[in-house]
């Protein structure tokens, strides 16, 4: 995800962080400074960010950071992902700022991609719990899929109210 | 064109459902209801065009005071719109008279409401046989028909308890029953699960299940994901025009073990 | 105190926003006080104003009336001999007489008008003993005849007319009032036996109530016919007056020649001169019965009707801490001011209005003037205001009271009635029926209610119009007492048909806020709205139905008790049943439909909305 935020352009280190720790607000807290830059040295070796020395200093922040074709195409699978595997609440908000900034989707779009790939996922939950015998315990286990999904679809939705409202203008916590 | 699907994300899938008028169980034209006057001026539906066709389940979901309860009225004949066409069961209701109406809702539209709206002092039965009887039923026919009906929402054996003793989930059972009483073309739900707990919403949607399978059209109206996702259409309302259509029938993607958190124990 | 104050200002709210509910409640309230005072007023009435004019004429303490000698084939064998009056002029405890008068009866014609008239023959020379005071004109003079008061209003005459008795032309002198014979129409108070005999052969002269003139001996007795004779009158002055009806009662007799000898006391006397404000007030005390019930019924549709709304209240002043009590007490409270207010209103108003109905009449001098109003007046009025709207608001209060807390803020407190038959029943009826049986049967007590008033008005409008078939003059003449009844019995027919209305739209208005979401339930599942209002009035026809046929028997008893008459039923004519009753039905149907038609105008989408709010 980190390789969404440099879509946009080539930062330096430092801008990197400001800008995660404005889209995460008070989450973006949580997060330790050096495990960006870890991350970055590895997308590096990966191949899919490239480090340019903005002086002639050798301090992580101070390097520009940007990425390589591959980065790119990189960003582009990850964008089109609707694949749930877990909740993970911040991934997907990132996704949509990021998706936002860099022009690089209609976080709308986004939204209604994945709420109609949840609403699915809903669907098929339920029909399995319908059709388990009264009272089984893998009933249970469904009600639990069903409910989170339902969570998430909220979430979803409350999503698309405000991405939907033009005359926003995206602050940290939106 | 369709206006209120202009700002639309078009489905992925392919086009809606098309055969307007007279083929669709329930359709509406540029349909508007509005309040007020001048600045107390509410847009109640701004603009809506719909068709529901024959054995379609659509479910219209949106945030409160979006304006999908008005529809579900205006669809059903119980108010009038300010502007557009309603056509039900291939006959145009906007203009008709109250008489006319009311001769509509009892053969071709069945009604099932949040608040269950029972009579308080009817057993179930005599509740489920109402519409019968109003609609010019002989007695022993409805009562028959009525104890049918409750059998197969599952409550026979609570034919002739009042509606107090019955639990939220049974008391849907019931209203359910009774919309379906006069074999209606079109049930009209407007927030069915909106007043029970998760099993009984679980309940009701077992039953529409069954109904649908059965042929019965529906258009559903709530704000539950749960339900919205037993349809097979499902359109987004917010401020008294439709903002978003997507088709849910179709195959599923992803494993449903992954949604639990399984997938680390998929591969050994 | 300063509770107090909080619930009084709850109740004054509380009053502003149901501003027609408790005009209402004062309209019901006044009228029925008004009744109920006049009815008190008038029972209560001790200035007699007979008194005054046996001062003013010297009246007697008894009169003697010798009537001829009759036989057993009723003709009259020989005229009274007044020679038989001599030993009751020397009876002891006799101070004093005057007479023995000639009395004779005559028919008397005048502007176009037939009657019969009992003649007593005076002196030029006034009395010592019952002179009768002229209030217009002379004095007897051959071929000129004095009149009483209250026969020369009734006949229309005055001084310079010419009448004719028995065909001889008189002119009228003067006119007059007296002590000694009660006035017109209670003349034969004193005896007219001689009047009512089998043999008479003018039998037309017996089909009137005669009234009274005075006429010179001579003239007097020349105006006798033989069929009628001759009686003589005496008046008696007694040692002591108040044992007056002793000795008229042991001086009646037959007397040795086979002659009747009725004696009659001043008090006897002026207890016929009553009749004329007794009999009208006998009316208004029953009328008023009737009223207040009618009002009992209104105030407890009015209370009930926003029963569901008290409930709510009464809930949220639990929920702060009121005790029983003082729930009952804040429920009360907007009642008790309007109905004081009523109260008070309807006090002053009968008060006002008694004179017009205590006049004591043309025959007797002096006028009653206002009638004292006493304390007790006054109080039994209040109080039996008060029992109306604390009856009538007992039921709901304690209802609301015993309801726990909860239930009453969810307002669950009163689910509407079921009756498993009628249910069963209904569903062979058509549509409106169907509906409107239901209706009814979810509130069994307001039905009753309404049965209640349409059968106590049936009943008042059914005993008015026997009252006024019995009175039904044949003679032409204005009968003073018939009048005065008449008009207390318009009085109470306006009261009892506007109280009737009110309480037709009252029932009717709160049935269609109770019944509103059965209603638009009903027609969301199909009804039309011509079904629905339909069922409206079906329903409200099931409480009038039995109600106007239970009127009909009940004003005919009213009528038989109050009016102590055993043979009142003749007077309910068939046709005048049958009018009453499907007029009733007409006026009731009318009154329902308008607040049924504006109950139906909201539309089902609303009130379905706001039943599940």
């Amino acid at each position: 995800m980190l390789l969404a935020l440099l879509a946009k352009e080539p930062s330096l280190g430092y801008q990197l962080r400001a800008r995660l720790n404005d889209a995460l607000g008070s989450l973006g807290e949580e997060m330790n400074d050096g495990q960006i830059y870890v991350t970055l040295g590895r997308l590096e070796r990966a191949g899919l960010v490239a480090v340019a020395l903005a002086g002639s200093r050798q301090r992580p922040e101070r390097k520009v950071y940007s990425l390589t074709s591959a980065g790119q195409a990189r960003v582009g699978d990850w964008l089109g992902e609707v694949s749930w595997p877990k909740p993970d609440v911040a991934e997907f908000h990132l996704k949509l700022i990021a998706a936002s900034t860099a022009g690089l989707a209609d976080p709308v779009g986004i939204i209604d991609a994945q709420r109609r790939a949840l609403l699915r996922r809903l669907r098929d939950a339920q029909e399995a719990a319908m059709a388990e015998p009264e009272g089984s315990r893998a009933a249970l286990l469904l009600e639990g899929i069903v409910l989170r999904l339902q969570a998430d679809l909220r979430w979803l939705e409350a999503c698309d109210a405000a991405w939907s409202t033009p005359a926003r203008t995206r602050k940290g916590r939106s | 064109m369709r206006r209120g699907l202009e700002h639309a994300r078009q489905d992925e899938e392919g086009p809606i459902v098309t055969g307007w008028g007279e083929e669709s169980a329930v359709a509406a034209r540029e349909l508007t209801k509005w309040y007020g006057r001048d600045e107390g001026l509410v847009r109640a539906i701004d603009g809506v065009d719909l068709e529901v066709a024959v054995g379609e389940t659509v479910a219209v979901m949106g945030p409160s005071g979006c304006g999908k309860s008005t529809l579900l009225h205006v669809l059903g004949g119980l108010d009038r719109p300010s502007g557009g066409e309603v056509w039900l069961a291939g006959r145009r209701i906007d203009g008709m008279s109250e008489r006319e109406l009311a001769r509509m809702r009892r053969s071709k539209v069945g009604f099932v409401f949040q608040a269950f709206h029972l009579m308080d002092e009817l057993t179930a039965v005599e509740n489920v046989e109402l519409p019968a009887l109003l609609g010019g039923l002989s007695p022993r026919v409805a009562r028959r028909r009525a104890g049918e009906l409750l059998e197969r929402v599952g409550l026979a054996d609570r034919a002739g308890h009042l509606p107090s003793a019955l639990s939220g989930g049974q008391r849907q059972r019931v209203a359910i029953a009774r919309a379906l009483v006069n074999q209606p073309l079109v049930v009209l739900a407007d927030e069915p699960t909106g007043n029970l707990d998760s099993a009984s919403t679980l309940d009701v949607l077992r039953l529409f299940k069954q109904l649908r399978a059965g042929g019965q059209t529906f258009v559903v109206v709530t704000h539950d994901e749960r339900v919205a996702a037993t349809a097979d259409r499902l359109i987004s309302m917010r401020d008294g025009s439709f903002v978003d259509q997507t088709r849910l029938a179709g195959g599923t993607t992803g494993r449903l073990g992954d949604l639990a958190g399984l997938e680390g124990w998929r591969d050994g | 105190m300063g509770r107090a104050a909080l619930f009084a200002r709850l109740a004054a709210k509380d009053l502003r926003r149901h501003l027609s509910e408790g005009l209402l409640l004062f309209l019901v309230i006044a009228a029925a006080a008004t009744t109920l005072t006049l009815g008190l007023v008038l029972h209560g009435e001790t200035n007699n104003p007979y008194n005054t004019t046996r001062t003013t004429t010297a009246g007697p303490d008894a009169v003697a009336n010798l009537a001829p000698s009759i036989s057993t084939t009723g003709t009259i064998t020989a005229n009274a001999d007044p020679a038989h009056l001599a030993a009751l002029q020397r009876a002891p405890g006799v101070v004093a007489t005057s007479g023995p008068y000639p009395v004779t009866f005559a028919l008397l014609k005048t502007h176009g008008l037939t009657t019969s008239t009992m003649i007593e023959g005076r002196d030029p020379t006034p009395a010592s003993l019952d002179q009768p005071l002229l209030t217009a004109g002379d004095w007897i003079r051959p071929d000129g005849m004095v009149v009483e008061r209250s026969f020369a209003d009734a006949l229309g005459v005055g001084v310079g007319d010419l009448v004719t008795l028995n065909g001889r032309h008189f002119q009228v002198a003067g006119i007059a009032v007296d002590a000694a014979i009660p006035p017109y129409p209670h003349v034969c108070g004193i005896g007219c036996d001689v009047l009512y005999r089998n043999a008479i052969s003018n039998e037309q002269i017996s089909f009137y109530q005669p009234g009274l003139i005075w006429l010179s001996r001579p003239d007097a007795l020349s105006v006798a016919t033989p069929d009628v004779g001759v009686s003589y009158m005496l008046n008696l002055k007694l040692s002591d007056p108040a044992q007056a009806p002793a000795f008229a009662a042991s001086n009646t007799h037959t007397t040795g020649s086979g002659t009747d000898l009725v004696v009659s006391s001043w008090q006897h006397i002026s207890a016929q001169a009553a009749k004329l404000v007794r009999g009208p007030r006998t009316v208004l005390l029953a009328g008023s019965g009737l009223l207040v019930v009618l009002a009992l019924a209104s105030v407890a549709v009015l209370v009930g009707g926003r029963l569901s709304e008290q409930t709510r209240r009464v809930g949220l002043l639990k929920a702060v801490g009121a005790t029983p009590a003082t729930v009952a007490a804040v429920l009360l409270a907007e009642h008790l001011a309007v109905t004081i207010l009523a109260a008070a209103t309807g006090v002053l108003t009968g008060w006002a209005l008694a004179p017009l109905l205590t006049g004591p009449g043309a025959g007797l001098l002096g006028t009653a003037g206002s009638p004292p109003l006493t304390v007790a007046t006054v109080a039994t009025v209040i109080a039996a205001a008060l029992a109306i709207a604390i009856l009538a608001t007992l039921v709901p209060a304690v209802q609301a009271a015993r309801t726990s807390t909860i239930a009453a803020l969810n307002d669950a407190a009163r689910p509407p009635r079921r009756h498993k038959l009628l249910i069963a029943a209904s569903s062979r009826l058509p549509v409106p029926l169907l509906l409107g049986v239901r209706l009814a049967a979810r509130r069994p007590r307001r039905a009753a209610l309404g049965t209640l008033s349409v059968a106590v008005s049936v009943a008042g409008v059914v005993a008015v119009l026997i009252e006024r078939s019995r009175l039904g003059g044949t003679s032409g003449l204005a009968n003073p007492q018939h009048q005065r009844i008449t008009q207390v019995l318009w009085v109470i027919t306006i009261m009892l048909i506007v109280l009737a209305a009110i309480n037709a739209i009252l029932i009717t208005w709160a049935t269609v806020i109770d019944g509103r979401h059965a209603s638009a339930l009903a027609r969301v599942l199909g009804a039309t709205p011509q079904q629905v209002s339909e069922a409206m009035t079906a329903s409200q026809f099931l409480s009038v139905l039995p109600g106007s046929l239970l009127g009909v028997p009940l004003g005919i008893a009213l009528v038989q008790t109050v009016g102590k008459s055993s043979d009142a039923y003749k007077h309910a004519s068939i046709p005048m049943v049958i009018l009453v009753i499907v007029g009733t039905w007409l006026i009731m149907s009318l009154l329902t439909a308008i607040p049924a038609r504006i109950g139906t105008r909201r539309s089902t989408a609303q009130i379905l909305q706001a039943e599940s709010n």
